[in-house]
């Protein structure tokens, strides 16, 4: 795709959705047909000229000026390609993108990558609610990929999450990786109460240990090979694991049956 | 042709196709990684009887290794893809999940996939977890040490089993120290292995026997105490003959090696009673590889003849 540069002709007064203004569904549009596309704001659908100055830019990539909280869906779907976005987005950004890049500059609303299953999101600043996790009546969460928040996470990260790794550079909100079924979440900053509820399988890493549902079981602390492998073989891991050999293992939720555990690096 | 008077026999060493994989074995020390490299590749010295042969490749440094630890590297090769995937799990379930503070990693990113935890995850009972980044999926299986760390399998590759050259020398002792010499110049080069006791056969064999049934027999042509009895390939005053067999990943890294070897006898030459160096062959009908002697060491000639 001919690369695409989208500018807000002003704030977003209502909500507006950006499904599938991704670089594989704008692909063999002509410019005209791009601006003309159908956005939906608010109770109606606008073309996508009339609330971004449209212009082209770098090979590939979708970029985004400035951005909104009220943009919803920004990179939803992606499978290939680069899309950046110069400052915040709404709810739902790169839900259910199954590869290429999602670089946001700045914060994201709720639902950011949920059930991603491929690709890699980058979030400089804080996500909201259910990152990762699985849409409303959903069963599972983010099954792949990699989704890196530099700020904190909000409320019921990782919720359901069923694979692929994120990784939070702050701290996260109540209720991280319930009923998670696999997968590998690391918080640097700490997470909140209600830790884990229904967790079935995955690995929640930590640094400091939480205060954990009743379901969590204290194995102690064990020397683990596999700490070292993880630390080499994914790099954005390296950083949390540093040279680390030894881990506390808390197993849970066993209430649920669960086999999930927190290691506290 | 002669090196340093060591007569090279216009005579080549007839290979055959093997499919073969690596594994990576790493562990708290450099001395536990090679206990577990010589178990999983012992009783591995030939397809005939053993069903794979299978060798230490080379030591690693903990830099070199998945995980940081201490390592060794282990080729296993068989005659086909589905004798390949029996046997390497069989050798890691047996040798390296059993042996102490061991992890095991693939060592071939290509090719068609061979089980590692694959299989042997289910020694985990149902408490084996596993993580998959990327494409690449690993296993940690609780043990009563701790955690057996495993990948999910290995590549494989189509390689070149049964390279090989016979040194000819005045005396056993002779002979040996050669063999020794060579082993220890070949073991430097890399994708191969030398699947015989310290890389060295005393008894190498021809196809076919007197006996029905068997496959393999003495190489009576090789025996010195049957000199002038049988159509003999020695000289009077050949002594002791040793053979050493090359596995490999490609033509070219048995070829490298078997040249390594031979220019490391020829180094100690006549002096040290090394008589000549040929090959063992079946007349070049059956394997479609065939490693020249003369050509694979014809920039190291002094002298042709």
């Amino acid at each position: 795709m001919a690369g695409l540069h989208l500018k807000p002709r002003a704030p977003f007064a209502t909500r507006a959705d950006l499904t599938g203004i991704t670089p594989s569904g704008l692909a063999g549009l002509s410019r005209a047909e791009i601006e003309r596309l159908a956005v939906p704001h608010g109770a109606a659908r606008l073309p996508l000229a009339e609330l971004f100055f449209v212009e082209s830019g770098p090979d590939g990539v979708l970029l985004i000026e400035i951005g909104d909280e009220r943009l919803d869906h920004v990179g939803a779907g992606l499978e290939a390609g680069e899309i950046i976005v110069d400052g915040a987005v709404g709810a739902w950004a790169g839900q259910g993108m199954s590869g290429g890049v999602l670089r946001i500059a700045g914060s994201a609303g709720a639902f950011l990558g949920a059930e991603m299953s491929g690709g890699v999101i980058e979030l400089a600043g804080h996500a909201g609610e259910r990152a990762g996790g699985a849409s409303s009546g959903s069963r599972r969460g983010m099954s792949g990929g990699l989704l890196a928040i530099r700020g904190n996470a909000g409320p019921f990260l990782a919720e359901r999450q069923r694979g692929g790794l994120i990784t939070v550079g702050g701290a996260a909100g109540e209720g991280l990786a319930t009923d998670m079924i696999a997968g590998t979440v690391a918080v640097a900053g700490g997470a909140g109460p209600q830790l884990g509820r229904g967790m079935k399988r995955g690995t929640v890493l930590l640094h400091a240990a939480p205060e954990l549902p009743a379901g969590f079981i204290d194995t102690g602390s064990h020397d683990m090979i596999a700490l070292r492998l993880i630390a080499r073989r994914v790099p954005e891991l390296a950083g949390f694991l540093g040279g680390a050999t030894h881990a506390r293992r808390i197993v849970g939720d066993t209430l649920m049956g669960g086999q999930g555990e927190v290691l506290v690096v | 042709m002669i090196i340093n008077g060591v007569e090279i026999r216009d005579s080549f060493a007839e290979a055959f196709p093997m499919v073969g994989t690596r594994l990576i074995i790493t562990a708290d020390t450099p001395d536990w990684a090679l206990t577990a490299g010589r178990v999983t590749t012992g009783f591995a010295t030939s397809v005939i009887g053993c069903g794979c042969e299978a060798g230490i490749e080379r030591t690693l440094a903990p830099e070199e290794t998945p995980d940081g630890r201490p390592g060794v590297s282990i080729l296993i090769f068989a005659m086909d893809f589905g004798s390949l995937k029996k046997v390497v799990p069989l050798r890691l379930g047996q040798c390296i999940l059993t042996c102490p503070t061991t992890a095991c990693y693939a060592g071939v990113e290509e090719g068609k996939r061979v089980p590692m935890a694959k299989t042997i995850r289910y020694f985990g009972d149902g408490y084996q977890i596993s993580k998959k980044i990327d494409a690449k999926r690993f296993w940690r299986v609780p043990v009563m040490e701790g955690e057996f760390v495993c990948d999910e399998d290995t590549g494989s590759v189509e390689g070149v089993g049964g390279g090989n050259f016979l040194i000819l020398a005045r005396s056993r002792g002779q002979a040996l120290k050669a063999a020794e010499v060579a082993v220890a110049a070949m073991t430097k080069v890399p994708g191969n292995i030398l699947p015989f006791p310290g890389g060295v056969v005393r008894s190498g064999s021809k196809v076919g026997s007197k006996y029905k049934g068997l496959f393999a027999s003495t190489n009576h042509h090789y025996c010195p105490t049957l000199y002038g009895t049988v159509d003999s390939a020695l000289t009077p005053e050949t002594g002791s003959v040793m053979e050493i067999v090359i596995d490999g990943v490609s033509f070219d890294s048995v070829a490298a090696c078997t040249k390594a070897g031979i220019a490391a006898v020829c180094e100690l030459g006549a002096a040290a009673g090394v008589i000549a160096i040929d090959a063992g062959n079946y007349g070049g009908n059956l394997g479609p590889f065939h490693f020249k002697l003369r050509e694979i060491m014809g920039a190291d000639a002094t002298g042709a003849k």
